[in-house]
């Protein structure tokens, strides 16, 4: 130490590169002496001041930079000494950087909040930019982000670098774009249209790292400018998608990879360039073009030749990198379009051959996710890969492949049976795999109970005959055989097809066959089931009331739609209805969850939460379909179940609650249609019927409906159709009551509400549905006084049997509106103090979620449960916070304090529904009548000063 | 400069490759192919046309092969030792490692079977090696100080390339065949984005569009596993290069994946040694074989055993590869006749059979019997399945590729005319890039880049060194917002209204000076380098103004007056600017007004209009950017009167 003392003092003039290595040695010892450090950091800076030797200099930030990560007692210290010294009086551009780069070190690995970079302004940093150093101006572009500059400097500053000659610097400003995305909207659409074109230039730039990375900016602000552009969105998003393409054929595998990554991101496209990235020779256009119009046409001509085939090349690459991606792309693209899907199919059944195993695994993945979005259309000709992906030797390969079978349906006779022999042909090579296949059997059973009770009697044969010893007893196979006859029971087919006695056979294999219903049944509950069923022998031919026995089973809950109330004669007539709900049901059965799977795939939970949400929506026109057919307690039995099973899910993620609640107020709403449409016969009118129930039933759907198109925003034009057929409904509804009270201002809502239909049906160039059609038979254009609308409730009956639920998607972009409210620092034991007669603020904790910016919030405030109530305007958007999600607080006034020593009030959070404003004309004061309420009630205790004062006193 | 071809062969047909191009005094020949079809002269090139006296080591640079089929090294022995040609050739190590093999093999034909007249003897084709200069993957070659050549990738058979070639600033590639689509042992052609003058580019399947192999892959899976489960034989009749091991590769894995336990063969012969060499090839397979060769050579089938001949007549189920392709003769033929007979058993057949084989025979209607010859009579019951795999790429593969390299000229060879025709039009229609076809013989010329050395000026350089971009409203741009419908042209209206520019090359100017080297200098550096000073040119017109009679033009305070006068005429006038009175003249901007004294200005125009009144002429300058103003002020000048107050 005291060498290096010594060494210090004869080199006081000037630092050598060993002493600064001695010294680079000593900070990162950490038994240095303190005050050693404190003489090394001294002279450090002083050589900051004096020295002109670059190289030196350089040496010594880099000390600098060690020292305060190593002694973070120094670093702010270290942080002020760069800044003033080195920073802004630096000899070159390339020094000021290497000080830039000490600073952005420290506050990135050295947390304190008083170290900041505000020297770096926007102007200093430009000229830095500027400057000639090509190795600074790259790191000043790479960590742009570390620095708080102005978004438009900053895209201005990226734009002009895309031009820069050195290919890593228009990488980097490539990048910057992309990131810059990420930091706000930009208004001004030009400057996205520049920013996109010059990204379209530099897709032909000679450099590979370019090349992808204009990829990335193409699809992030091309997407960006057809979501800008409402009316030309279909086009730019084409034009992006078409762009994408013409890069599936780039030289470069990370090119190729990025381009198809980039594919799978965009959202919207039309069909024909769909299914044009299925052909590598052009397509003739023009068979359904009517939705899109002639733009689109002449727009597919031109860009046809670059989309021709691109996902085929790209499932056909040499790099299985290229081949997973444009897998997943296509796993994107495919909930798009359900030709696309079918097309799509056979190519992927090809990629089952593909000699990597990622690859095959990921083609599985994205046939199993057109599964369970309803797109997965096996036919025959797919068989012979498919099934042979059953027999491969990658365990996970099988594990996949046996789970989209448990999804999917087969439609007919020889698929079921060939799939059927598949699985149990791989039982027999890969007995290991028992454990997955059962239950795969079980679901295919349960998912095919025709097809079941069509085979039910060969298998009889067989698994008689290897019971009674006639032929090679192949456990597992009898096992599995058996498994597929009890799962198809189970669910209530018509148990006279299969003979008792395979239930008693099965008895004996209760062990293994037992978990095929892991998931469905408990071991006990299963042998019960069982031995009731092989009981039933004597009484075989009279056994097909079988009303008493089933209740006592466990069965699950999933097994929703088991028509009790329903006698057999009944079951037989409605026969063609019932099958509507045998495919309902096998969806309910939850996943497996045996170990062995879950090592397999460990999906997030918000995945699940879409998919089951998904699941739901999907189903409900199902539902619809028993609810026409009058099976109103079975279908609210079923929807009910769901909103249970909806409700039990809990979610963290965004994206996710929002289907969550999405999904549970749509099921709400179907819930109260269900009902109504139960009590409403179609044919004759129910004027002699007692309303009260009924209207009480309508107001409360015609509230939830109302709630539903408040509460949630960002609805495609399709799924806005939906929503306000659904408000259709209620009016015509509401109407077909013959002797309502309300029936002018019915009749106007209606009206209005059509009027909006309409406009959208124009904007959005979607076919009508029939009940639209007819509906706009019923009101000429321009019904403006109700004596011209003397339609009779029986022609809005005829409209309302048109009308069907039809499947809302999910699409994501979806969001639920919806308010947290807190007081702070109030409960119960803790009143606000009040004097009464004046105001008293009430100071409120709100996060708002997905708050578009034309809501107009009001704060409801009512005394004392059903007294008075005071509304208070939140003007929230001069209130901080951006984004998604704001916090802030707000003191809300509220100024009838009563003349009691306490009272207690209940705040909530309403939106203002702009809609009955429009309709009924209301001008008073307040929010009036529409206000949805984003939160649950809060409770606030106000307690009298005056006595909290006596009660101190005593 | 410009880049000469002469196409001697494959030009408007399949076979006999060979083109010789001259590109800045270098004469390089891409392939010497022989063509199948013929045994007469018309077999090889026209190798006259090169050098009349047949002085080829002067006439020729060197000689470039691409891959080692016959149609594309067929001619090289008969060449080099024949017409005598001692230049380098240049090949890649797997083509000079194979094209020995495939040459013996056609002279043994030719000569052992056939009894033909021998073209050129083992020795030549030995001697011919010997000036063979092997090179590698994107290894760039300096034949000369002046002519480099670098191989890429290309796919179709092992050791295939396309080969770049630089002579000074001309810049070509002459693809060969190749294959843009990866197969199971071989990957797609890969090449850099190259500045190139001119591309030569095969066309095989010039309008073809082939469906993704996946499908024929499939097809030829299920033809033979349903075959084998069923107890039958497989006859795979194949050439031994290529097309064996691509299918013994998916036969392979797909017995692995599968589990299947039937053994498949090779008959013994050339296959098996040229497995080895597909071993020993790994770097020059597909990227797959590549990843895993650490761990399993693609080429050690796991299930793939050697054929006795013994085993014929064994029972049982298998899959057999055995030569020729065309079921011709040999081996393959003697199997076909002892399991035709069978209706278990299948025959693969490849895309393309000679007329005359019994292969031709198989694919054109499904005869029930063929017969051999006068005494044989061969009962055909088997299955035929067609496999219709193609090394070549496709007409899109072509397209991609051309638009990926995006030359200014491309020479279609190695295809049929009618196709070439079509291909060329779309090549010209849709890319924009000229596109040439020759027949054979044929010479075509293309321009080439011509670049200039120039040196730059300190100070140029120095102000390139900081970046300096400007954003530029684009002037061909519509109205905001014009929707596409009202567009005639959609593509414009598609381009933004701002873009980029650099600077930084709109500051230099190049100066080229007699006797000396071209310079780029800084704009600002002009003048001085020169000698010149900076002329501003500026128009003038002496413009007259109505005064009242009483003026005397020739006293100057009757001048200043008027001019004082007309200031604030002026200065009412145009309400906008600022004239900006000096005493003896008025400005605004670079515009300058002051009294002519002269009787006769140049600049005055005569006219008639004003002689019944007196007039004083102003004499106005202006610079070109004040052009606008300038006319404002003059107008409002001539409609001024200074006589009213």
């Amino acid at each position: 130490m005291d060498l290096f003392h010594n060494t210090l003092q004869i080199e006081e003039e000037s630092l050598s590169l060993s002493t600064l290595a001695s010294m680079r040695s000593l900070i990162i010892n950490p038994s240095t002496p303190q005050s050693t450090i404190t003489s090394i950091l001294q002279k450090l800076i002083r050589s900051l001041e004096l020295s002109h030797d670059k190289v030196l200099l350089h040496y010594s930030l880099n000390l600098l930079t060690h020292l305060a990560i190593h002694h973070s007692s120094f670093s702010h210290f270290v942080f002020q000494s760069v800044c003033s010294h080195s920073l802004l009086s630096a000899q070159s551009t390339r020094l000021a950087v290497d000080s830039l780069q000490v600073l952005a070190l420290i506050t990135e690995r050295v947390p304190d909040p008083g170290l900041n970079t505000d020297k770096l302004d926007d102007g200093f940093f430009v000229s830095l930019c500027f400057g000639p150093s090509v190795s600074a101006r790259l790191w000043l572009l790479n960590n742009a982000g570390h620095f708080q500059l102005r978004p438009s400097l900053l895209f201005t500053v990226f734009l002009g670098f895309t031009n820069d000659p050195y290919p890593y610097v228009r990488k980097a400003s490539l990048d910057g774009l992309v990131d810059l995305i990420h930091h706000g909207i930009f208004e001004d659409s030009s400057l996205v249209d520049v920013c996109y074109h010059r990204a379209v230039q530099l897709l032909g730039d000679m450099e590979d790292c370019v090349r992808s990375c204009a990829i990335r900016v193409v699809a992030s602000w091309g997407l960006m400018l057809a979501a800008s552009n409402a009316d030309m969105k279909s086009y730019w998003s084409n034009e992006v998608f078409a762009k994408l393409c013409s890069m599936a054929r780039d030289m470069s595998m990370e090119v190729r990879v990025e381009a198809f990554t980039a594919l799978g991101k965009v959202e919207i496209v039309s069909e024909d360039f769909l299914l044009q990235t299925l052909s590598k020779r052009v397509l003739e256009v023009g068979k359904k073009k009517e939705v899109f119009g002639q733009n689109t046409t002449e727009q597919f001509k031109m860009l046809a030749a670059s989309v021709a085939g691109a996902l085929v090349h790209g499932l056909e690459d040499e790099f299985f990198q290229v081949r997973k991606s444009a897998c997943l792309s296509l796993q994107r693209l495919a909930v798009l379009s359900t030709e696309f899907a079918h097309e799509a199919l056979n190519i992927l059944m090809d990629v089952l051959n593909d000699d990597s195993v990622v690859v095959r695994l990921q083609a599985l993945k994205t046939m199993y996710y057109m599964a369970i979005s309803g797109c997965l259309k096996v036919q025959e000709k797919h068989l012979h890969m498919f099934l042979g992906v059953l027999a491969d030797n990658s365990r996970e390969v099988r594990y996949s492949a046996r789970k989209i079978l448990k999804q999917v349906k087969l439609n007919s006779l020889l698929l079921f049976k060939s799939t059927i022999d598949g699985l149990l042909h791989s039982l027999s090579i890969y007995p290991q795999d028992e454990a997955d296949v059962f239950p795969a059997v079980s679901h295919i059973g349960w998912n095919h109970k025709k097809f079941v009770a069509i085979v039910s009697k060969e298998v009889f044969e067989e698994v008689e005959a290897a019971f009674e010893g006639n032929s090679e007893f192949d456990s597992a196979r009898v096992a599995a055989l058996l498994i597929l006859c009890i799962s198809a029971s189970l669910a209530h087919v018509n148990v006279g097809t299969i003979p008792p006695v395979l239930f008693s056979y099965a008895v004996t294999l209760l062990g293994r066959i037992s978990s095929a219903f892991i998931d469905v049944m408990e071991r006990d509950a299963l042998l019960a089931y069982l031995s009731d069923k092989s009981r039933s022998i004597d009484c075989f031919a009279s056994n097909i009331n079988h009303g008493g026995g089933e209740k006592q089973l466990p069965l699950v809950q999933g097994d929703y739609s088991y028509c009790a109330s329903n006698d057999v004669t009944s079951l037989v007539e409605t026969s063609h209805k019932i099958d509507v709900e045998f495919e309902i049901q096998p969806q309910f059965v939850r996943e497996p969850k045996d170990v062995l799977n879950s090592q397999v795939e460990q999906r997030p939970v918000h995945d699940e939460v879409i998919k089951f949400t998904d699941l739901t929506l999907s189903k409900v026109p199902d539902v619809w379909s028993l609810i026409q057919s009058g099976f109103t307690s079975e279908a609210l039995k079923i929807l009910r179940s769901w909103k249970e099973d909806l409700a039990s899910m809990r979610s963290d993620f965004a994206g996710s609650a929002d289907a969550l609640a999405f999904t549970l107020q749509y099921l709400q709403i179907i819930k109260h249609l269900a009902k109504i449409w139960g009590n409403f016969p179609q044919e004759k009118l129910i004027c002699s019927r007692a309303t009260g129930a009924l209207d009480f039933e309508l107001a409360k759907l015609d509230r939830k409906v109302e709630e539903f198109r408040i509460r949630f925003i960002g609805f495609s034009p399709q799924e806005e159709l939906n929503v306000l057929e659904l408000m259709l409904v209620t009016c015509v509804l509401r109407l077909c009551e013959a002797d309502i009270c309300c029936r002018i201002l019915t009749l106007k809502r209606l009206t209005a509400t059509f009027s909006q239909v309409e406009h959208l049906l124009k904007e959005s160039s979607v076919a009508p549905s029939t009940f639209i059609a007819e509906l706009r038979k019923l009101l000429p254009e321009g019904v403006t006084s109700i004596n011209e609308a003397s339609q009779s409730p029986l022609e809005f009956g005829k409209c309302l049997k048109l009308f069907c639920l039809k499947h809302f998607i999910y699409s994501g972009t979806i969001r639920h509106v919806r308010a947290e409210l807190s007081i702070v620092n109030n409960d119960f034991e803790h009143p606000l103090p009040f004097v009464s007669g004046l105001p008293v603020g009430i100071e409120c904790d709100i996060t708002l979620h997905n708050i578009a910016s034309d809501h107009r919030l009001w704060l409801s405030m009512t005394m004392n449960d059903d007294g008075p109530s005071q509304y208070v305007f939140m003007d929230w958007k001069l209130l901080e916070g951006s984004g998604e999600e704001r916090n802030f607080a707000f003191v809300a006034p509220f100024y009838g304090t009563p003349k009691a020593s306490s009272f207690k009030l209940k705040v909530r959070i309403g939106l203002k529904c702009s809609f009955d404003d429009a309709v009924l004309g209301q001008t008073c004061e307040g929010p009036g009548l529409g206000l949805a309420f984003l939160c649950p009630d809060k409770e606030v205790y106000l307690s009298n000063v005056l006595k909290t004062k006596s009660h101190y006193h005593q | 400069m410009a880049i000469e071809c002469l196409v001697l062969g494959a030009g408007q047909e399949v076979g006999k490759s060979c083109v010789v191009v001259t590109i800045n005094g270098k004469r390089i020949m891409f392939d010497c192919g022989m063509h199948m079809g013929y045994l007469d002269h018309r077999r090889y090139p026209d190798f006259s046309r090169i050098s009349k006296l047949g002085d080829f080591d002067n006439a020729l640079t060197c000689i470039i092969i691409t891959h080692f089929h016959l149609d594309h090294v067929g001619a090289l022995p008969y060449f080099t030792e024949v017409c005598g040609f001692h230049g380098p050739v240049y090949m890649t190590y797997p083509t000079k490692a194979l094209a020995p093999l495939m040459l013996e093999d056609y002279r043994k034909v030719m000569v052992d079977r056939r009894g033909e007249e021998e073209q050129f003897t083992s020795d030549h084709i030995a001697e011919c090696m010997k000036k063979v200069v092997a090179v590698d993957l994107r290894q760039t070659v300096h034949v000369d100080e002046d002519l480099q050549i670098r191989a890429y990738y290309a796919g179709h058979v092992i050791g295939a390339a396309m080969f770049y070639v630089k002579v000074g600033d001309a810049e070509m590639v002459y693809t060969g065949d190749y294959n843009m689509t990866p197969d199971r042992h071989l990957g797609a052609a890969q090449i850099d984005r190259l500045r190139l003058d001119l591309v030569i580019t095969e066309s095989t399947y010039a309008t073809t569009i082939r469906d993704s192999r996946y499908s024929r892959e499939r097809e030829f899976l299920k033809a033979v596993h349903k075959c084998v489960s069923n107890g039958g034989k497989v006859l795979i009749p194949t050439f031994a290069l290529g097309r064996a091991q691509e299918l013994c590769i998916l036969l392979d894995d797909y017995w692995e994946r599968t589990n299947l336990k039937v053994p498949i063969y090779f008959s013994a012969g050339l296959t098996i040694q040229a497995n080895m060499y597909y071993k020993m090839l790994i770097s020059w397979t597909s990227q797959k074989i590549k990843d895993s060769y650490s761990t399993h050579n693609a080429f050690d089938f796991k299930h793939v055993h050697n054929f006795e001949r013994s085993m014929i007549n064994d029972p049982g189920p298998c899959v057999l590869f055995a030569t020729p392709g065309m079921i011709s003769g040999g081996f393959s033929l003697e199997v076909f006749k002892r399991w035709a007979p069978s209706e278990k058993n299948l025959v693969t057949l490849p895309g393309y059979c000679v007329a005359g084989t019994i292969g031709h025979k198989l694919m054109s209607g499904k005869p029930t019997k063929i017969d051999l010859d006068q005494d044989t009579q061969i009962d055909v019951r088997c299955q035929v399945h067609q496999l219709a795999f193609s090394p070549h790429t496709d007409s899109k593969g072509i397209m991609d590729l051309i638009k990926f390299l995006s030359p200014k000229h491309v020479i279609l060879v190695h295809g049929e005319k009618p196709k070439m025709a079509t291909l060329k039009e779309k090549i010209h229609s849709e890319l924009g890039i000229q596109c040439y076809y020759p027949a054979n013989n044929e010479t075509v010329c293309i321009p080439s880049c011509h670049y200039v050395k120039a040196g730059a000026s300190d100070i140029f350089i120095k102000r390139c060194q900081n970046p300096n971009f400007k954003f530029q409203k684009c002037s061909s741009s519509g109205a905001p917002g014009t929707s596409i419908q009202s567009c005639q042209n959609p593509d414009r209206s598609l381009t933004p209204r701002l873009q980029v520019k650099d600077e930084r090359v709109a500051e230099g100017i190049l100066v080229l000076e007699k006797s000396e080297r071209a310079k780029v200098v800084h704009q600002e550096e002009l003048l001085h380098r020169v000698g010149e000073k900076r002329h501003h040119i500026r128009f003038a017109y002496c413009c007259p103004v109505r005064v009242s009679d009483s003026t005397d033009i020739s006293s100057k305070s009757d001048r200043d007056s008027c001019l004082q006068l007309l200031h604030s005429k002026l200065s009412c006038e145009l309400s906008g600017g600022n004239i900006q009175n000096f005493g003896e003249n008025l400005q605004m901007d670079s515009f300058h007004i002051s009294v002519c004294p002269k009787d006769y200005c140049p600049y005055r125009i005569h006219e008639t209009s004003h002689s019944e009144t007196l007039a004083m002429y102003f004499c106005c300058f202006w610079e070109a950017i004040d052009e606008k103003l300038a006319w404002r002020i003059l107008s409002a000048m001539e409609n001024l009167d200074l006589r009213e107050i």
